[in-house]
């Protein structure tokens, strides 16, 4: 069945995974197993106490790529709900994405020529290294920003607008690597180098995806919130 | 891969709007990130926020004065303007935009015609081997020399090793020194001893 629309609280959660594999991810993000048989997405949201109307948005949006601006009532997103949705992505990102495309890389580069793949896993290693920072900085500076404006409290230093100021697109250079080894690298071992390209383009999808929901999803709610800060 | 080139498009019908995001995804010649604006009061905002090359938009939306003063105000006036038109415009106002799209143009006629615009945007944009200075440039830049210490050796002007520079990620589409080694050792410019030392 191809979908045209929104998916809804009412529908079932194996049909939007089914139809949509990679929301895989989002769901173990917000802390969803597999095995929910055949329960809506509101009955598996409600029985991990996940917030379905953080979900729902998320999953609305990568999969359609827009708001939908009648269900964007101020306040109806549980900033909570999305925050532990990216700590758990950056989690991902750099406890397990990344360290795998590393090793799969230093597994199929060509140890006959040290010199390249050392080449290829420094570019990369300084990679991941960008990455972390670009995280950390969320982690350390954006979330408990948030949280205290959640309490009520606002920083006279800081504004959610120094944040999209500085907040780069992360995959870019995960690309460059990519555009590199296909242009330039010749290996043998077609197979092995094929599975890490793979990885390589989906990763950086991955990164797109998830500075996308930063952008379009956290920053207008933070924005939000610090208007209703500044009135009180 | 080509440059990215940011589009954003200010239209409030759904239709038109995923209409002409359809045909903009159907271009190769450039690597387009579409911004849509549906709602006009968030235009300026959105502009600001999001930088745009290229900006779609309904002339009878704004009207002549507001592209005017847009194309003279410091933030908006690199921004090329297409104006999309679904009924009679009056030629006055059409004249002001950089390229004007009608809802009865065919697919080919809008892609050449954004096509066209994109490609003046990076007239500099040239897709040929690399010369012998900018090798011996790359060279230069994954010892880690900077700028104005390549111009020295090289006897060149800190302005000539900028430009070298910049048509160097243009060519290879690689923009990090650390990108450029990986480059420059696989293609034999340069060992891993060299640039240790």
């Amino acid at each position: 069945m191809y979908r045209l629309g929104k998916y809804r609280r009412t529908d079932k959660m194996s049909d939007l995974i089914c139809e949509n594999y990679s929301m895989l991810l989002v769901m173990s993000r917000f802390g969803i197993p597999v095995g929910f048989g055949d329960l809506t997405i509101e009955e598996v949201c409600t029985k991990n106490n996940v917030d379905v109307r953080t979900f729902l948005t998320v999953v609305n949006l990568l999969i359609c790529g827009e708001k939908d601006p009648g269900e964007q009532d101020p306040g109806v997103l549980s900033i909570p709900s999305l925050i532990t949705y990216l700590k758990n992505s950056h989690t991902y990102f750099l406890g397990f994405r990344l360290p795998t495309i590393r090793s799969k890389l230093i597994e199929v580069l060509d140890s006959s020529d040290s010199q390249i793949s050392t080449a290829i896993i420094r570019f990369y290693d300084e990679y991941v290294e960008q990455v972390k920072r670009h995280m950390e900085y969320e982690e350390q500076t954006l979330f408990p920003y948030i949280d205290s404006l959640l309490a009520g409290k606002k920083d006279p230093f800081y504004q959610i607008k120094v944040f999209c100021m500085q907040h780069d697109q992360i995959d870019a250079k995960l690309s460059e690597l990519k555009n590199i080894i296909i242009k330039y690298y010749s290996s043998g071992n077609t197979n092995e180098l094929n599975s890490v390209l793979f990885d390589i383009f989906s990763c950086s999808g991955d990164l797109a995806s998830h500075n996308f929901i930063e952008d379009h999803l956290l920053v207008p709610e933070i924005s939000r919130l610090e208007r209703n800060v500044r009135k009180k | 891969m080509n440059t990215k080139i940011h589009i954003a498009i200010a239209e409030p019908s759904v239709i038109i709007r995923g209409g002409i995001i359809n045909l903009l995804r159907q271009i190769r010649e450039a690597d387009i990130y579409i911004i849509e604006i549906p709602d006009i009061t968030q235009l300026e905002f959105m502009l600001c926020r999001y930088k745009s090359d290229v900006l779609i938009i309904n002339p009878a939306l704004v009207g002549y004065h507001a592209i005017h003063q847009m194309k003279h105000s410091p933030d908006l006036n690199q921004i090329r303007y297409v104006a999309l038109h679904n009924a009679l415009a009056d030629p006055l106002t059409l004249g002001i935009f950089d390229e004007n799209i009608t809802i009865y143009d065919s697919a080919e006629q809008i892609k050449t015609k954004i096509v066209k615009l994109c490609h003046k945007e990076q007239s500099s944009e040239v897709k040929q081997e690399l010369s012998v200075r900018e090798k011996e440039i790359i060279m230069e830049v994954v010892k880690g020399l900077t700028n104005k210490q390549i111009a020295e050796k090289l006897c060149l002007s800190v302005h000539t090793v900028i430009t070298h520079r910049r048509n160097i990620a243009n060519k290879l589409q690689i923009h990090s020194p650390a990108g450029l080694t990986v480059y420059a050792i696989l293609n034999k410019l340069v060992s891993l001893e060299d640039i240790q030392n």
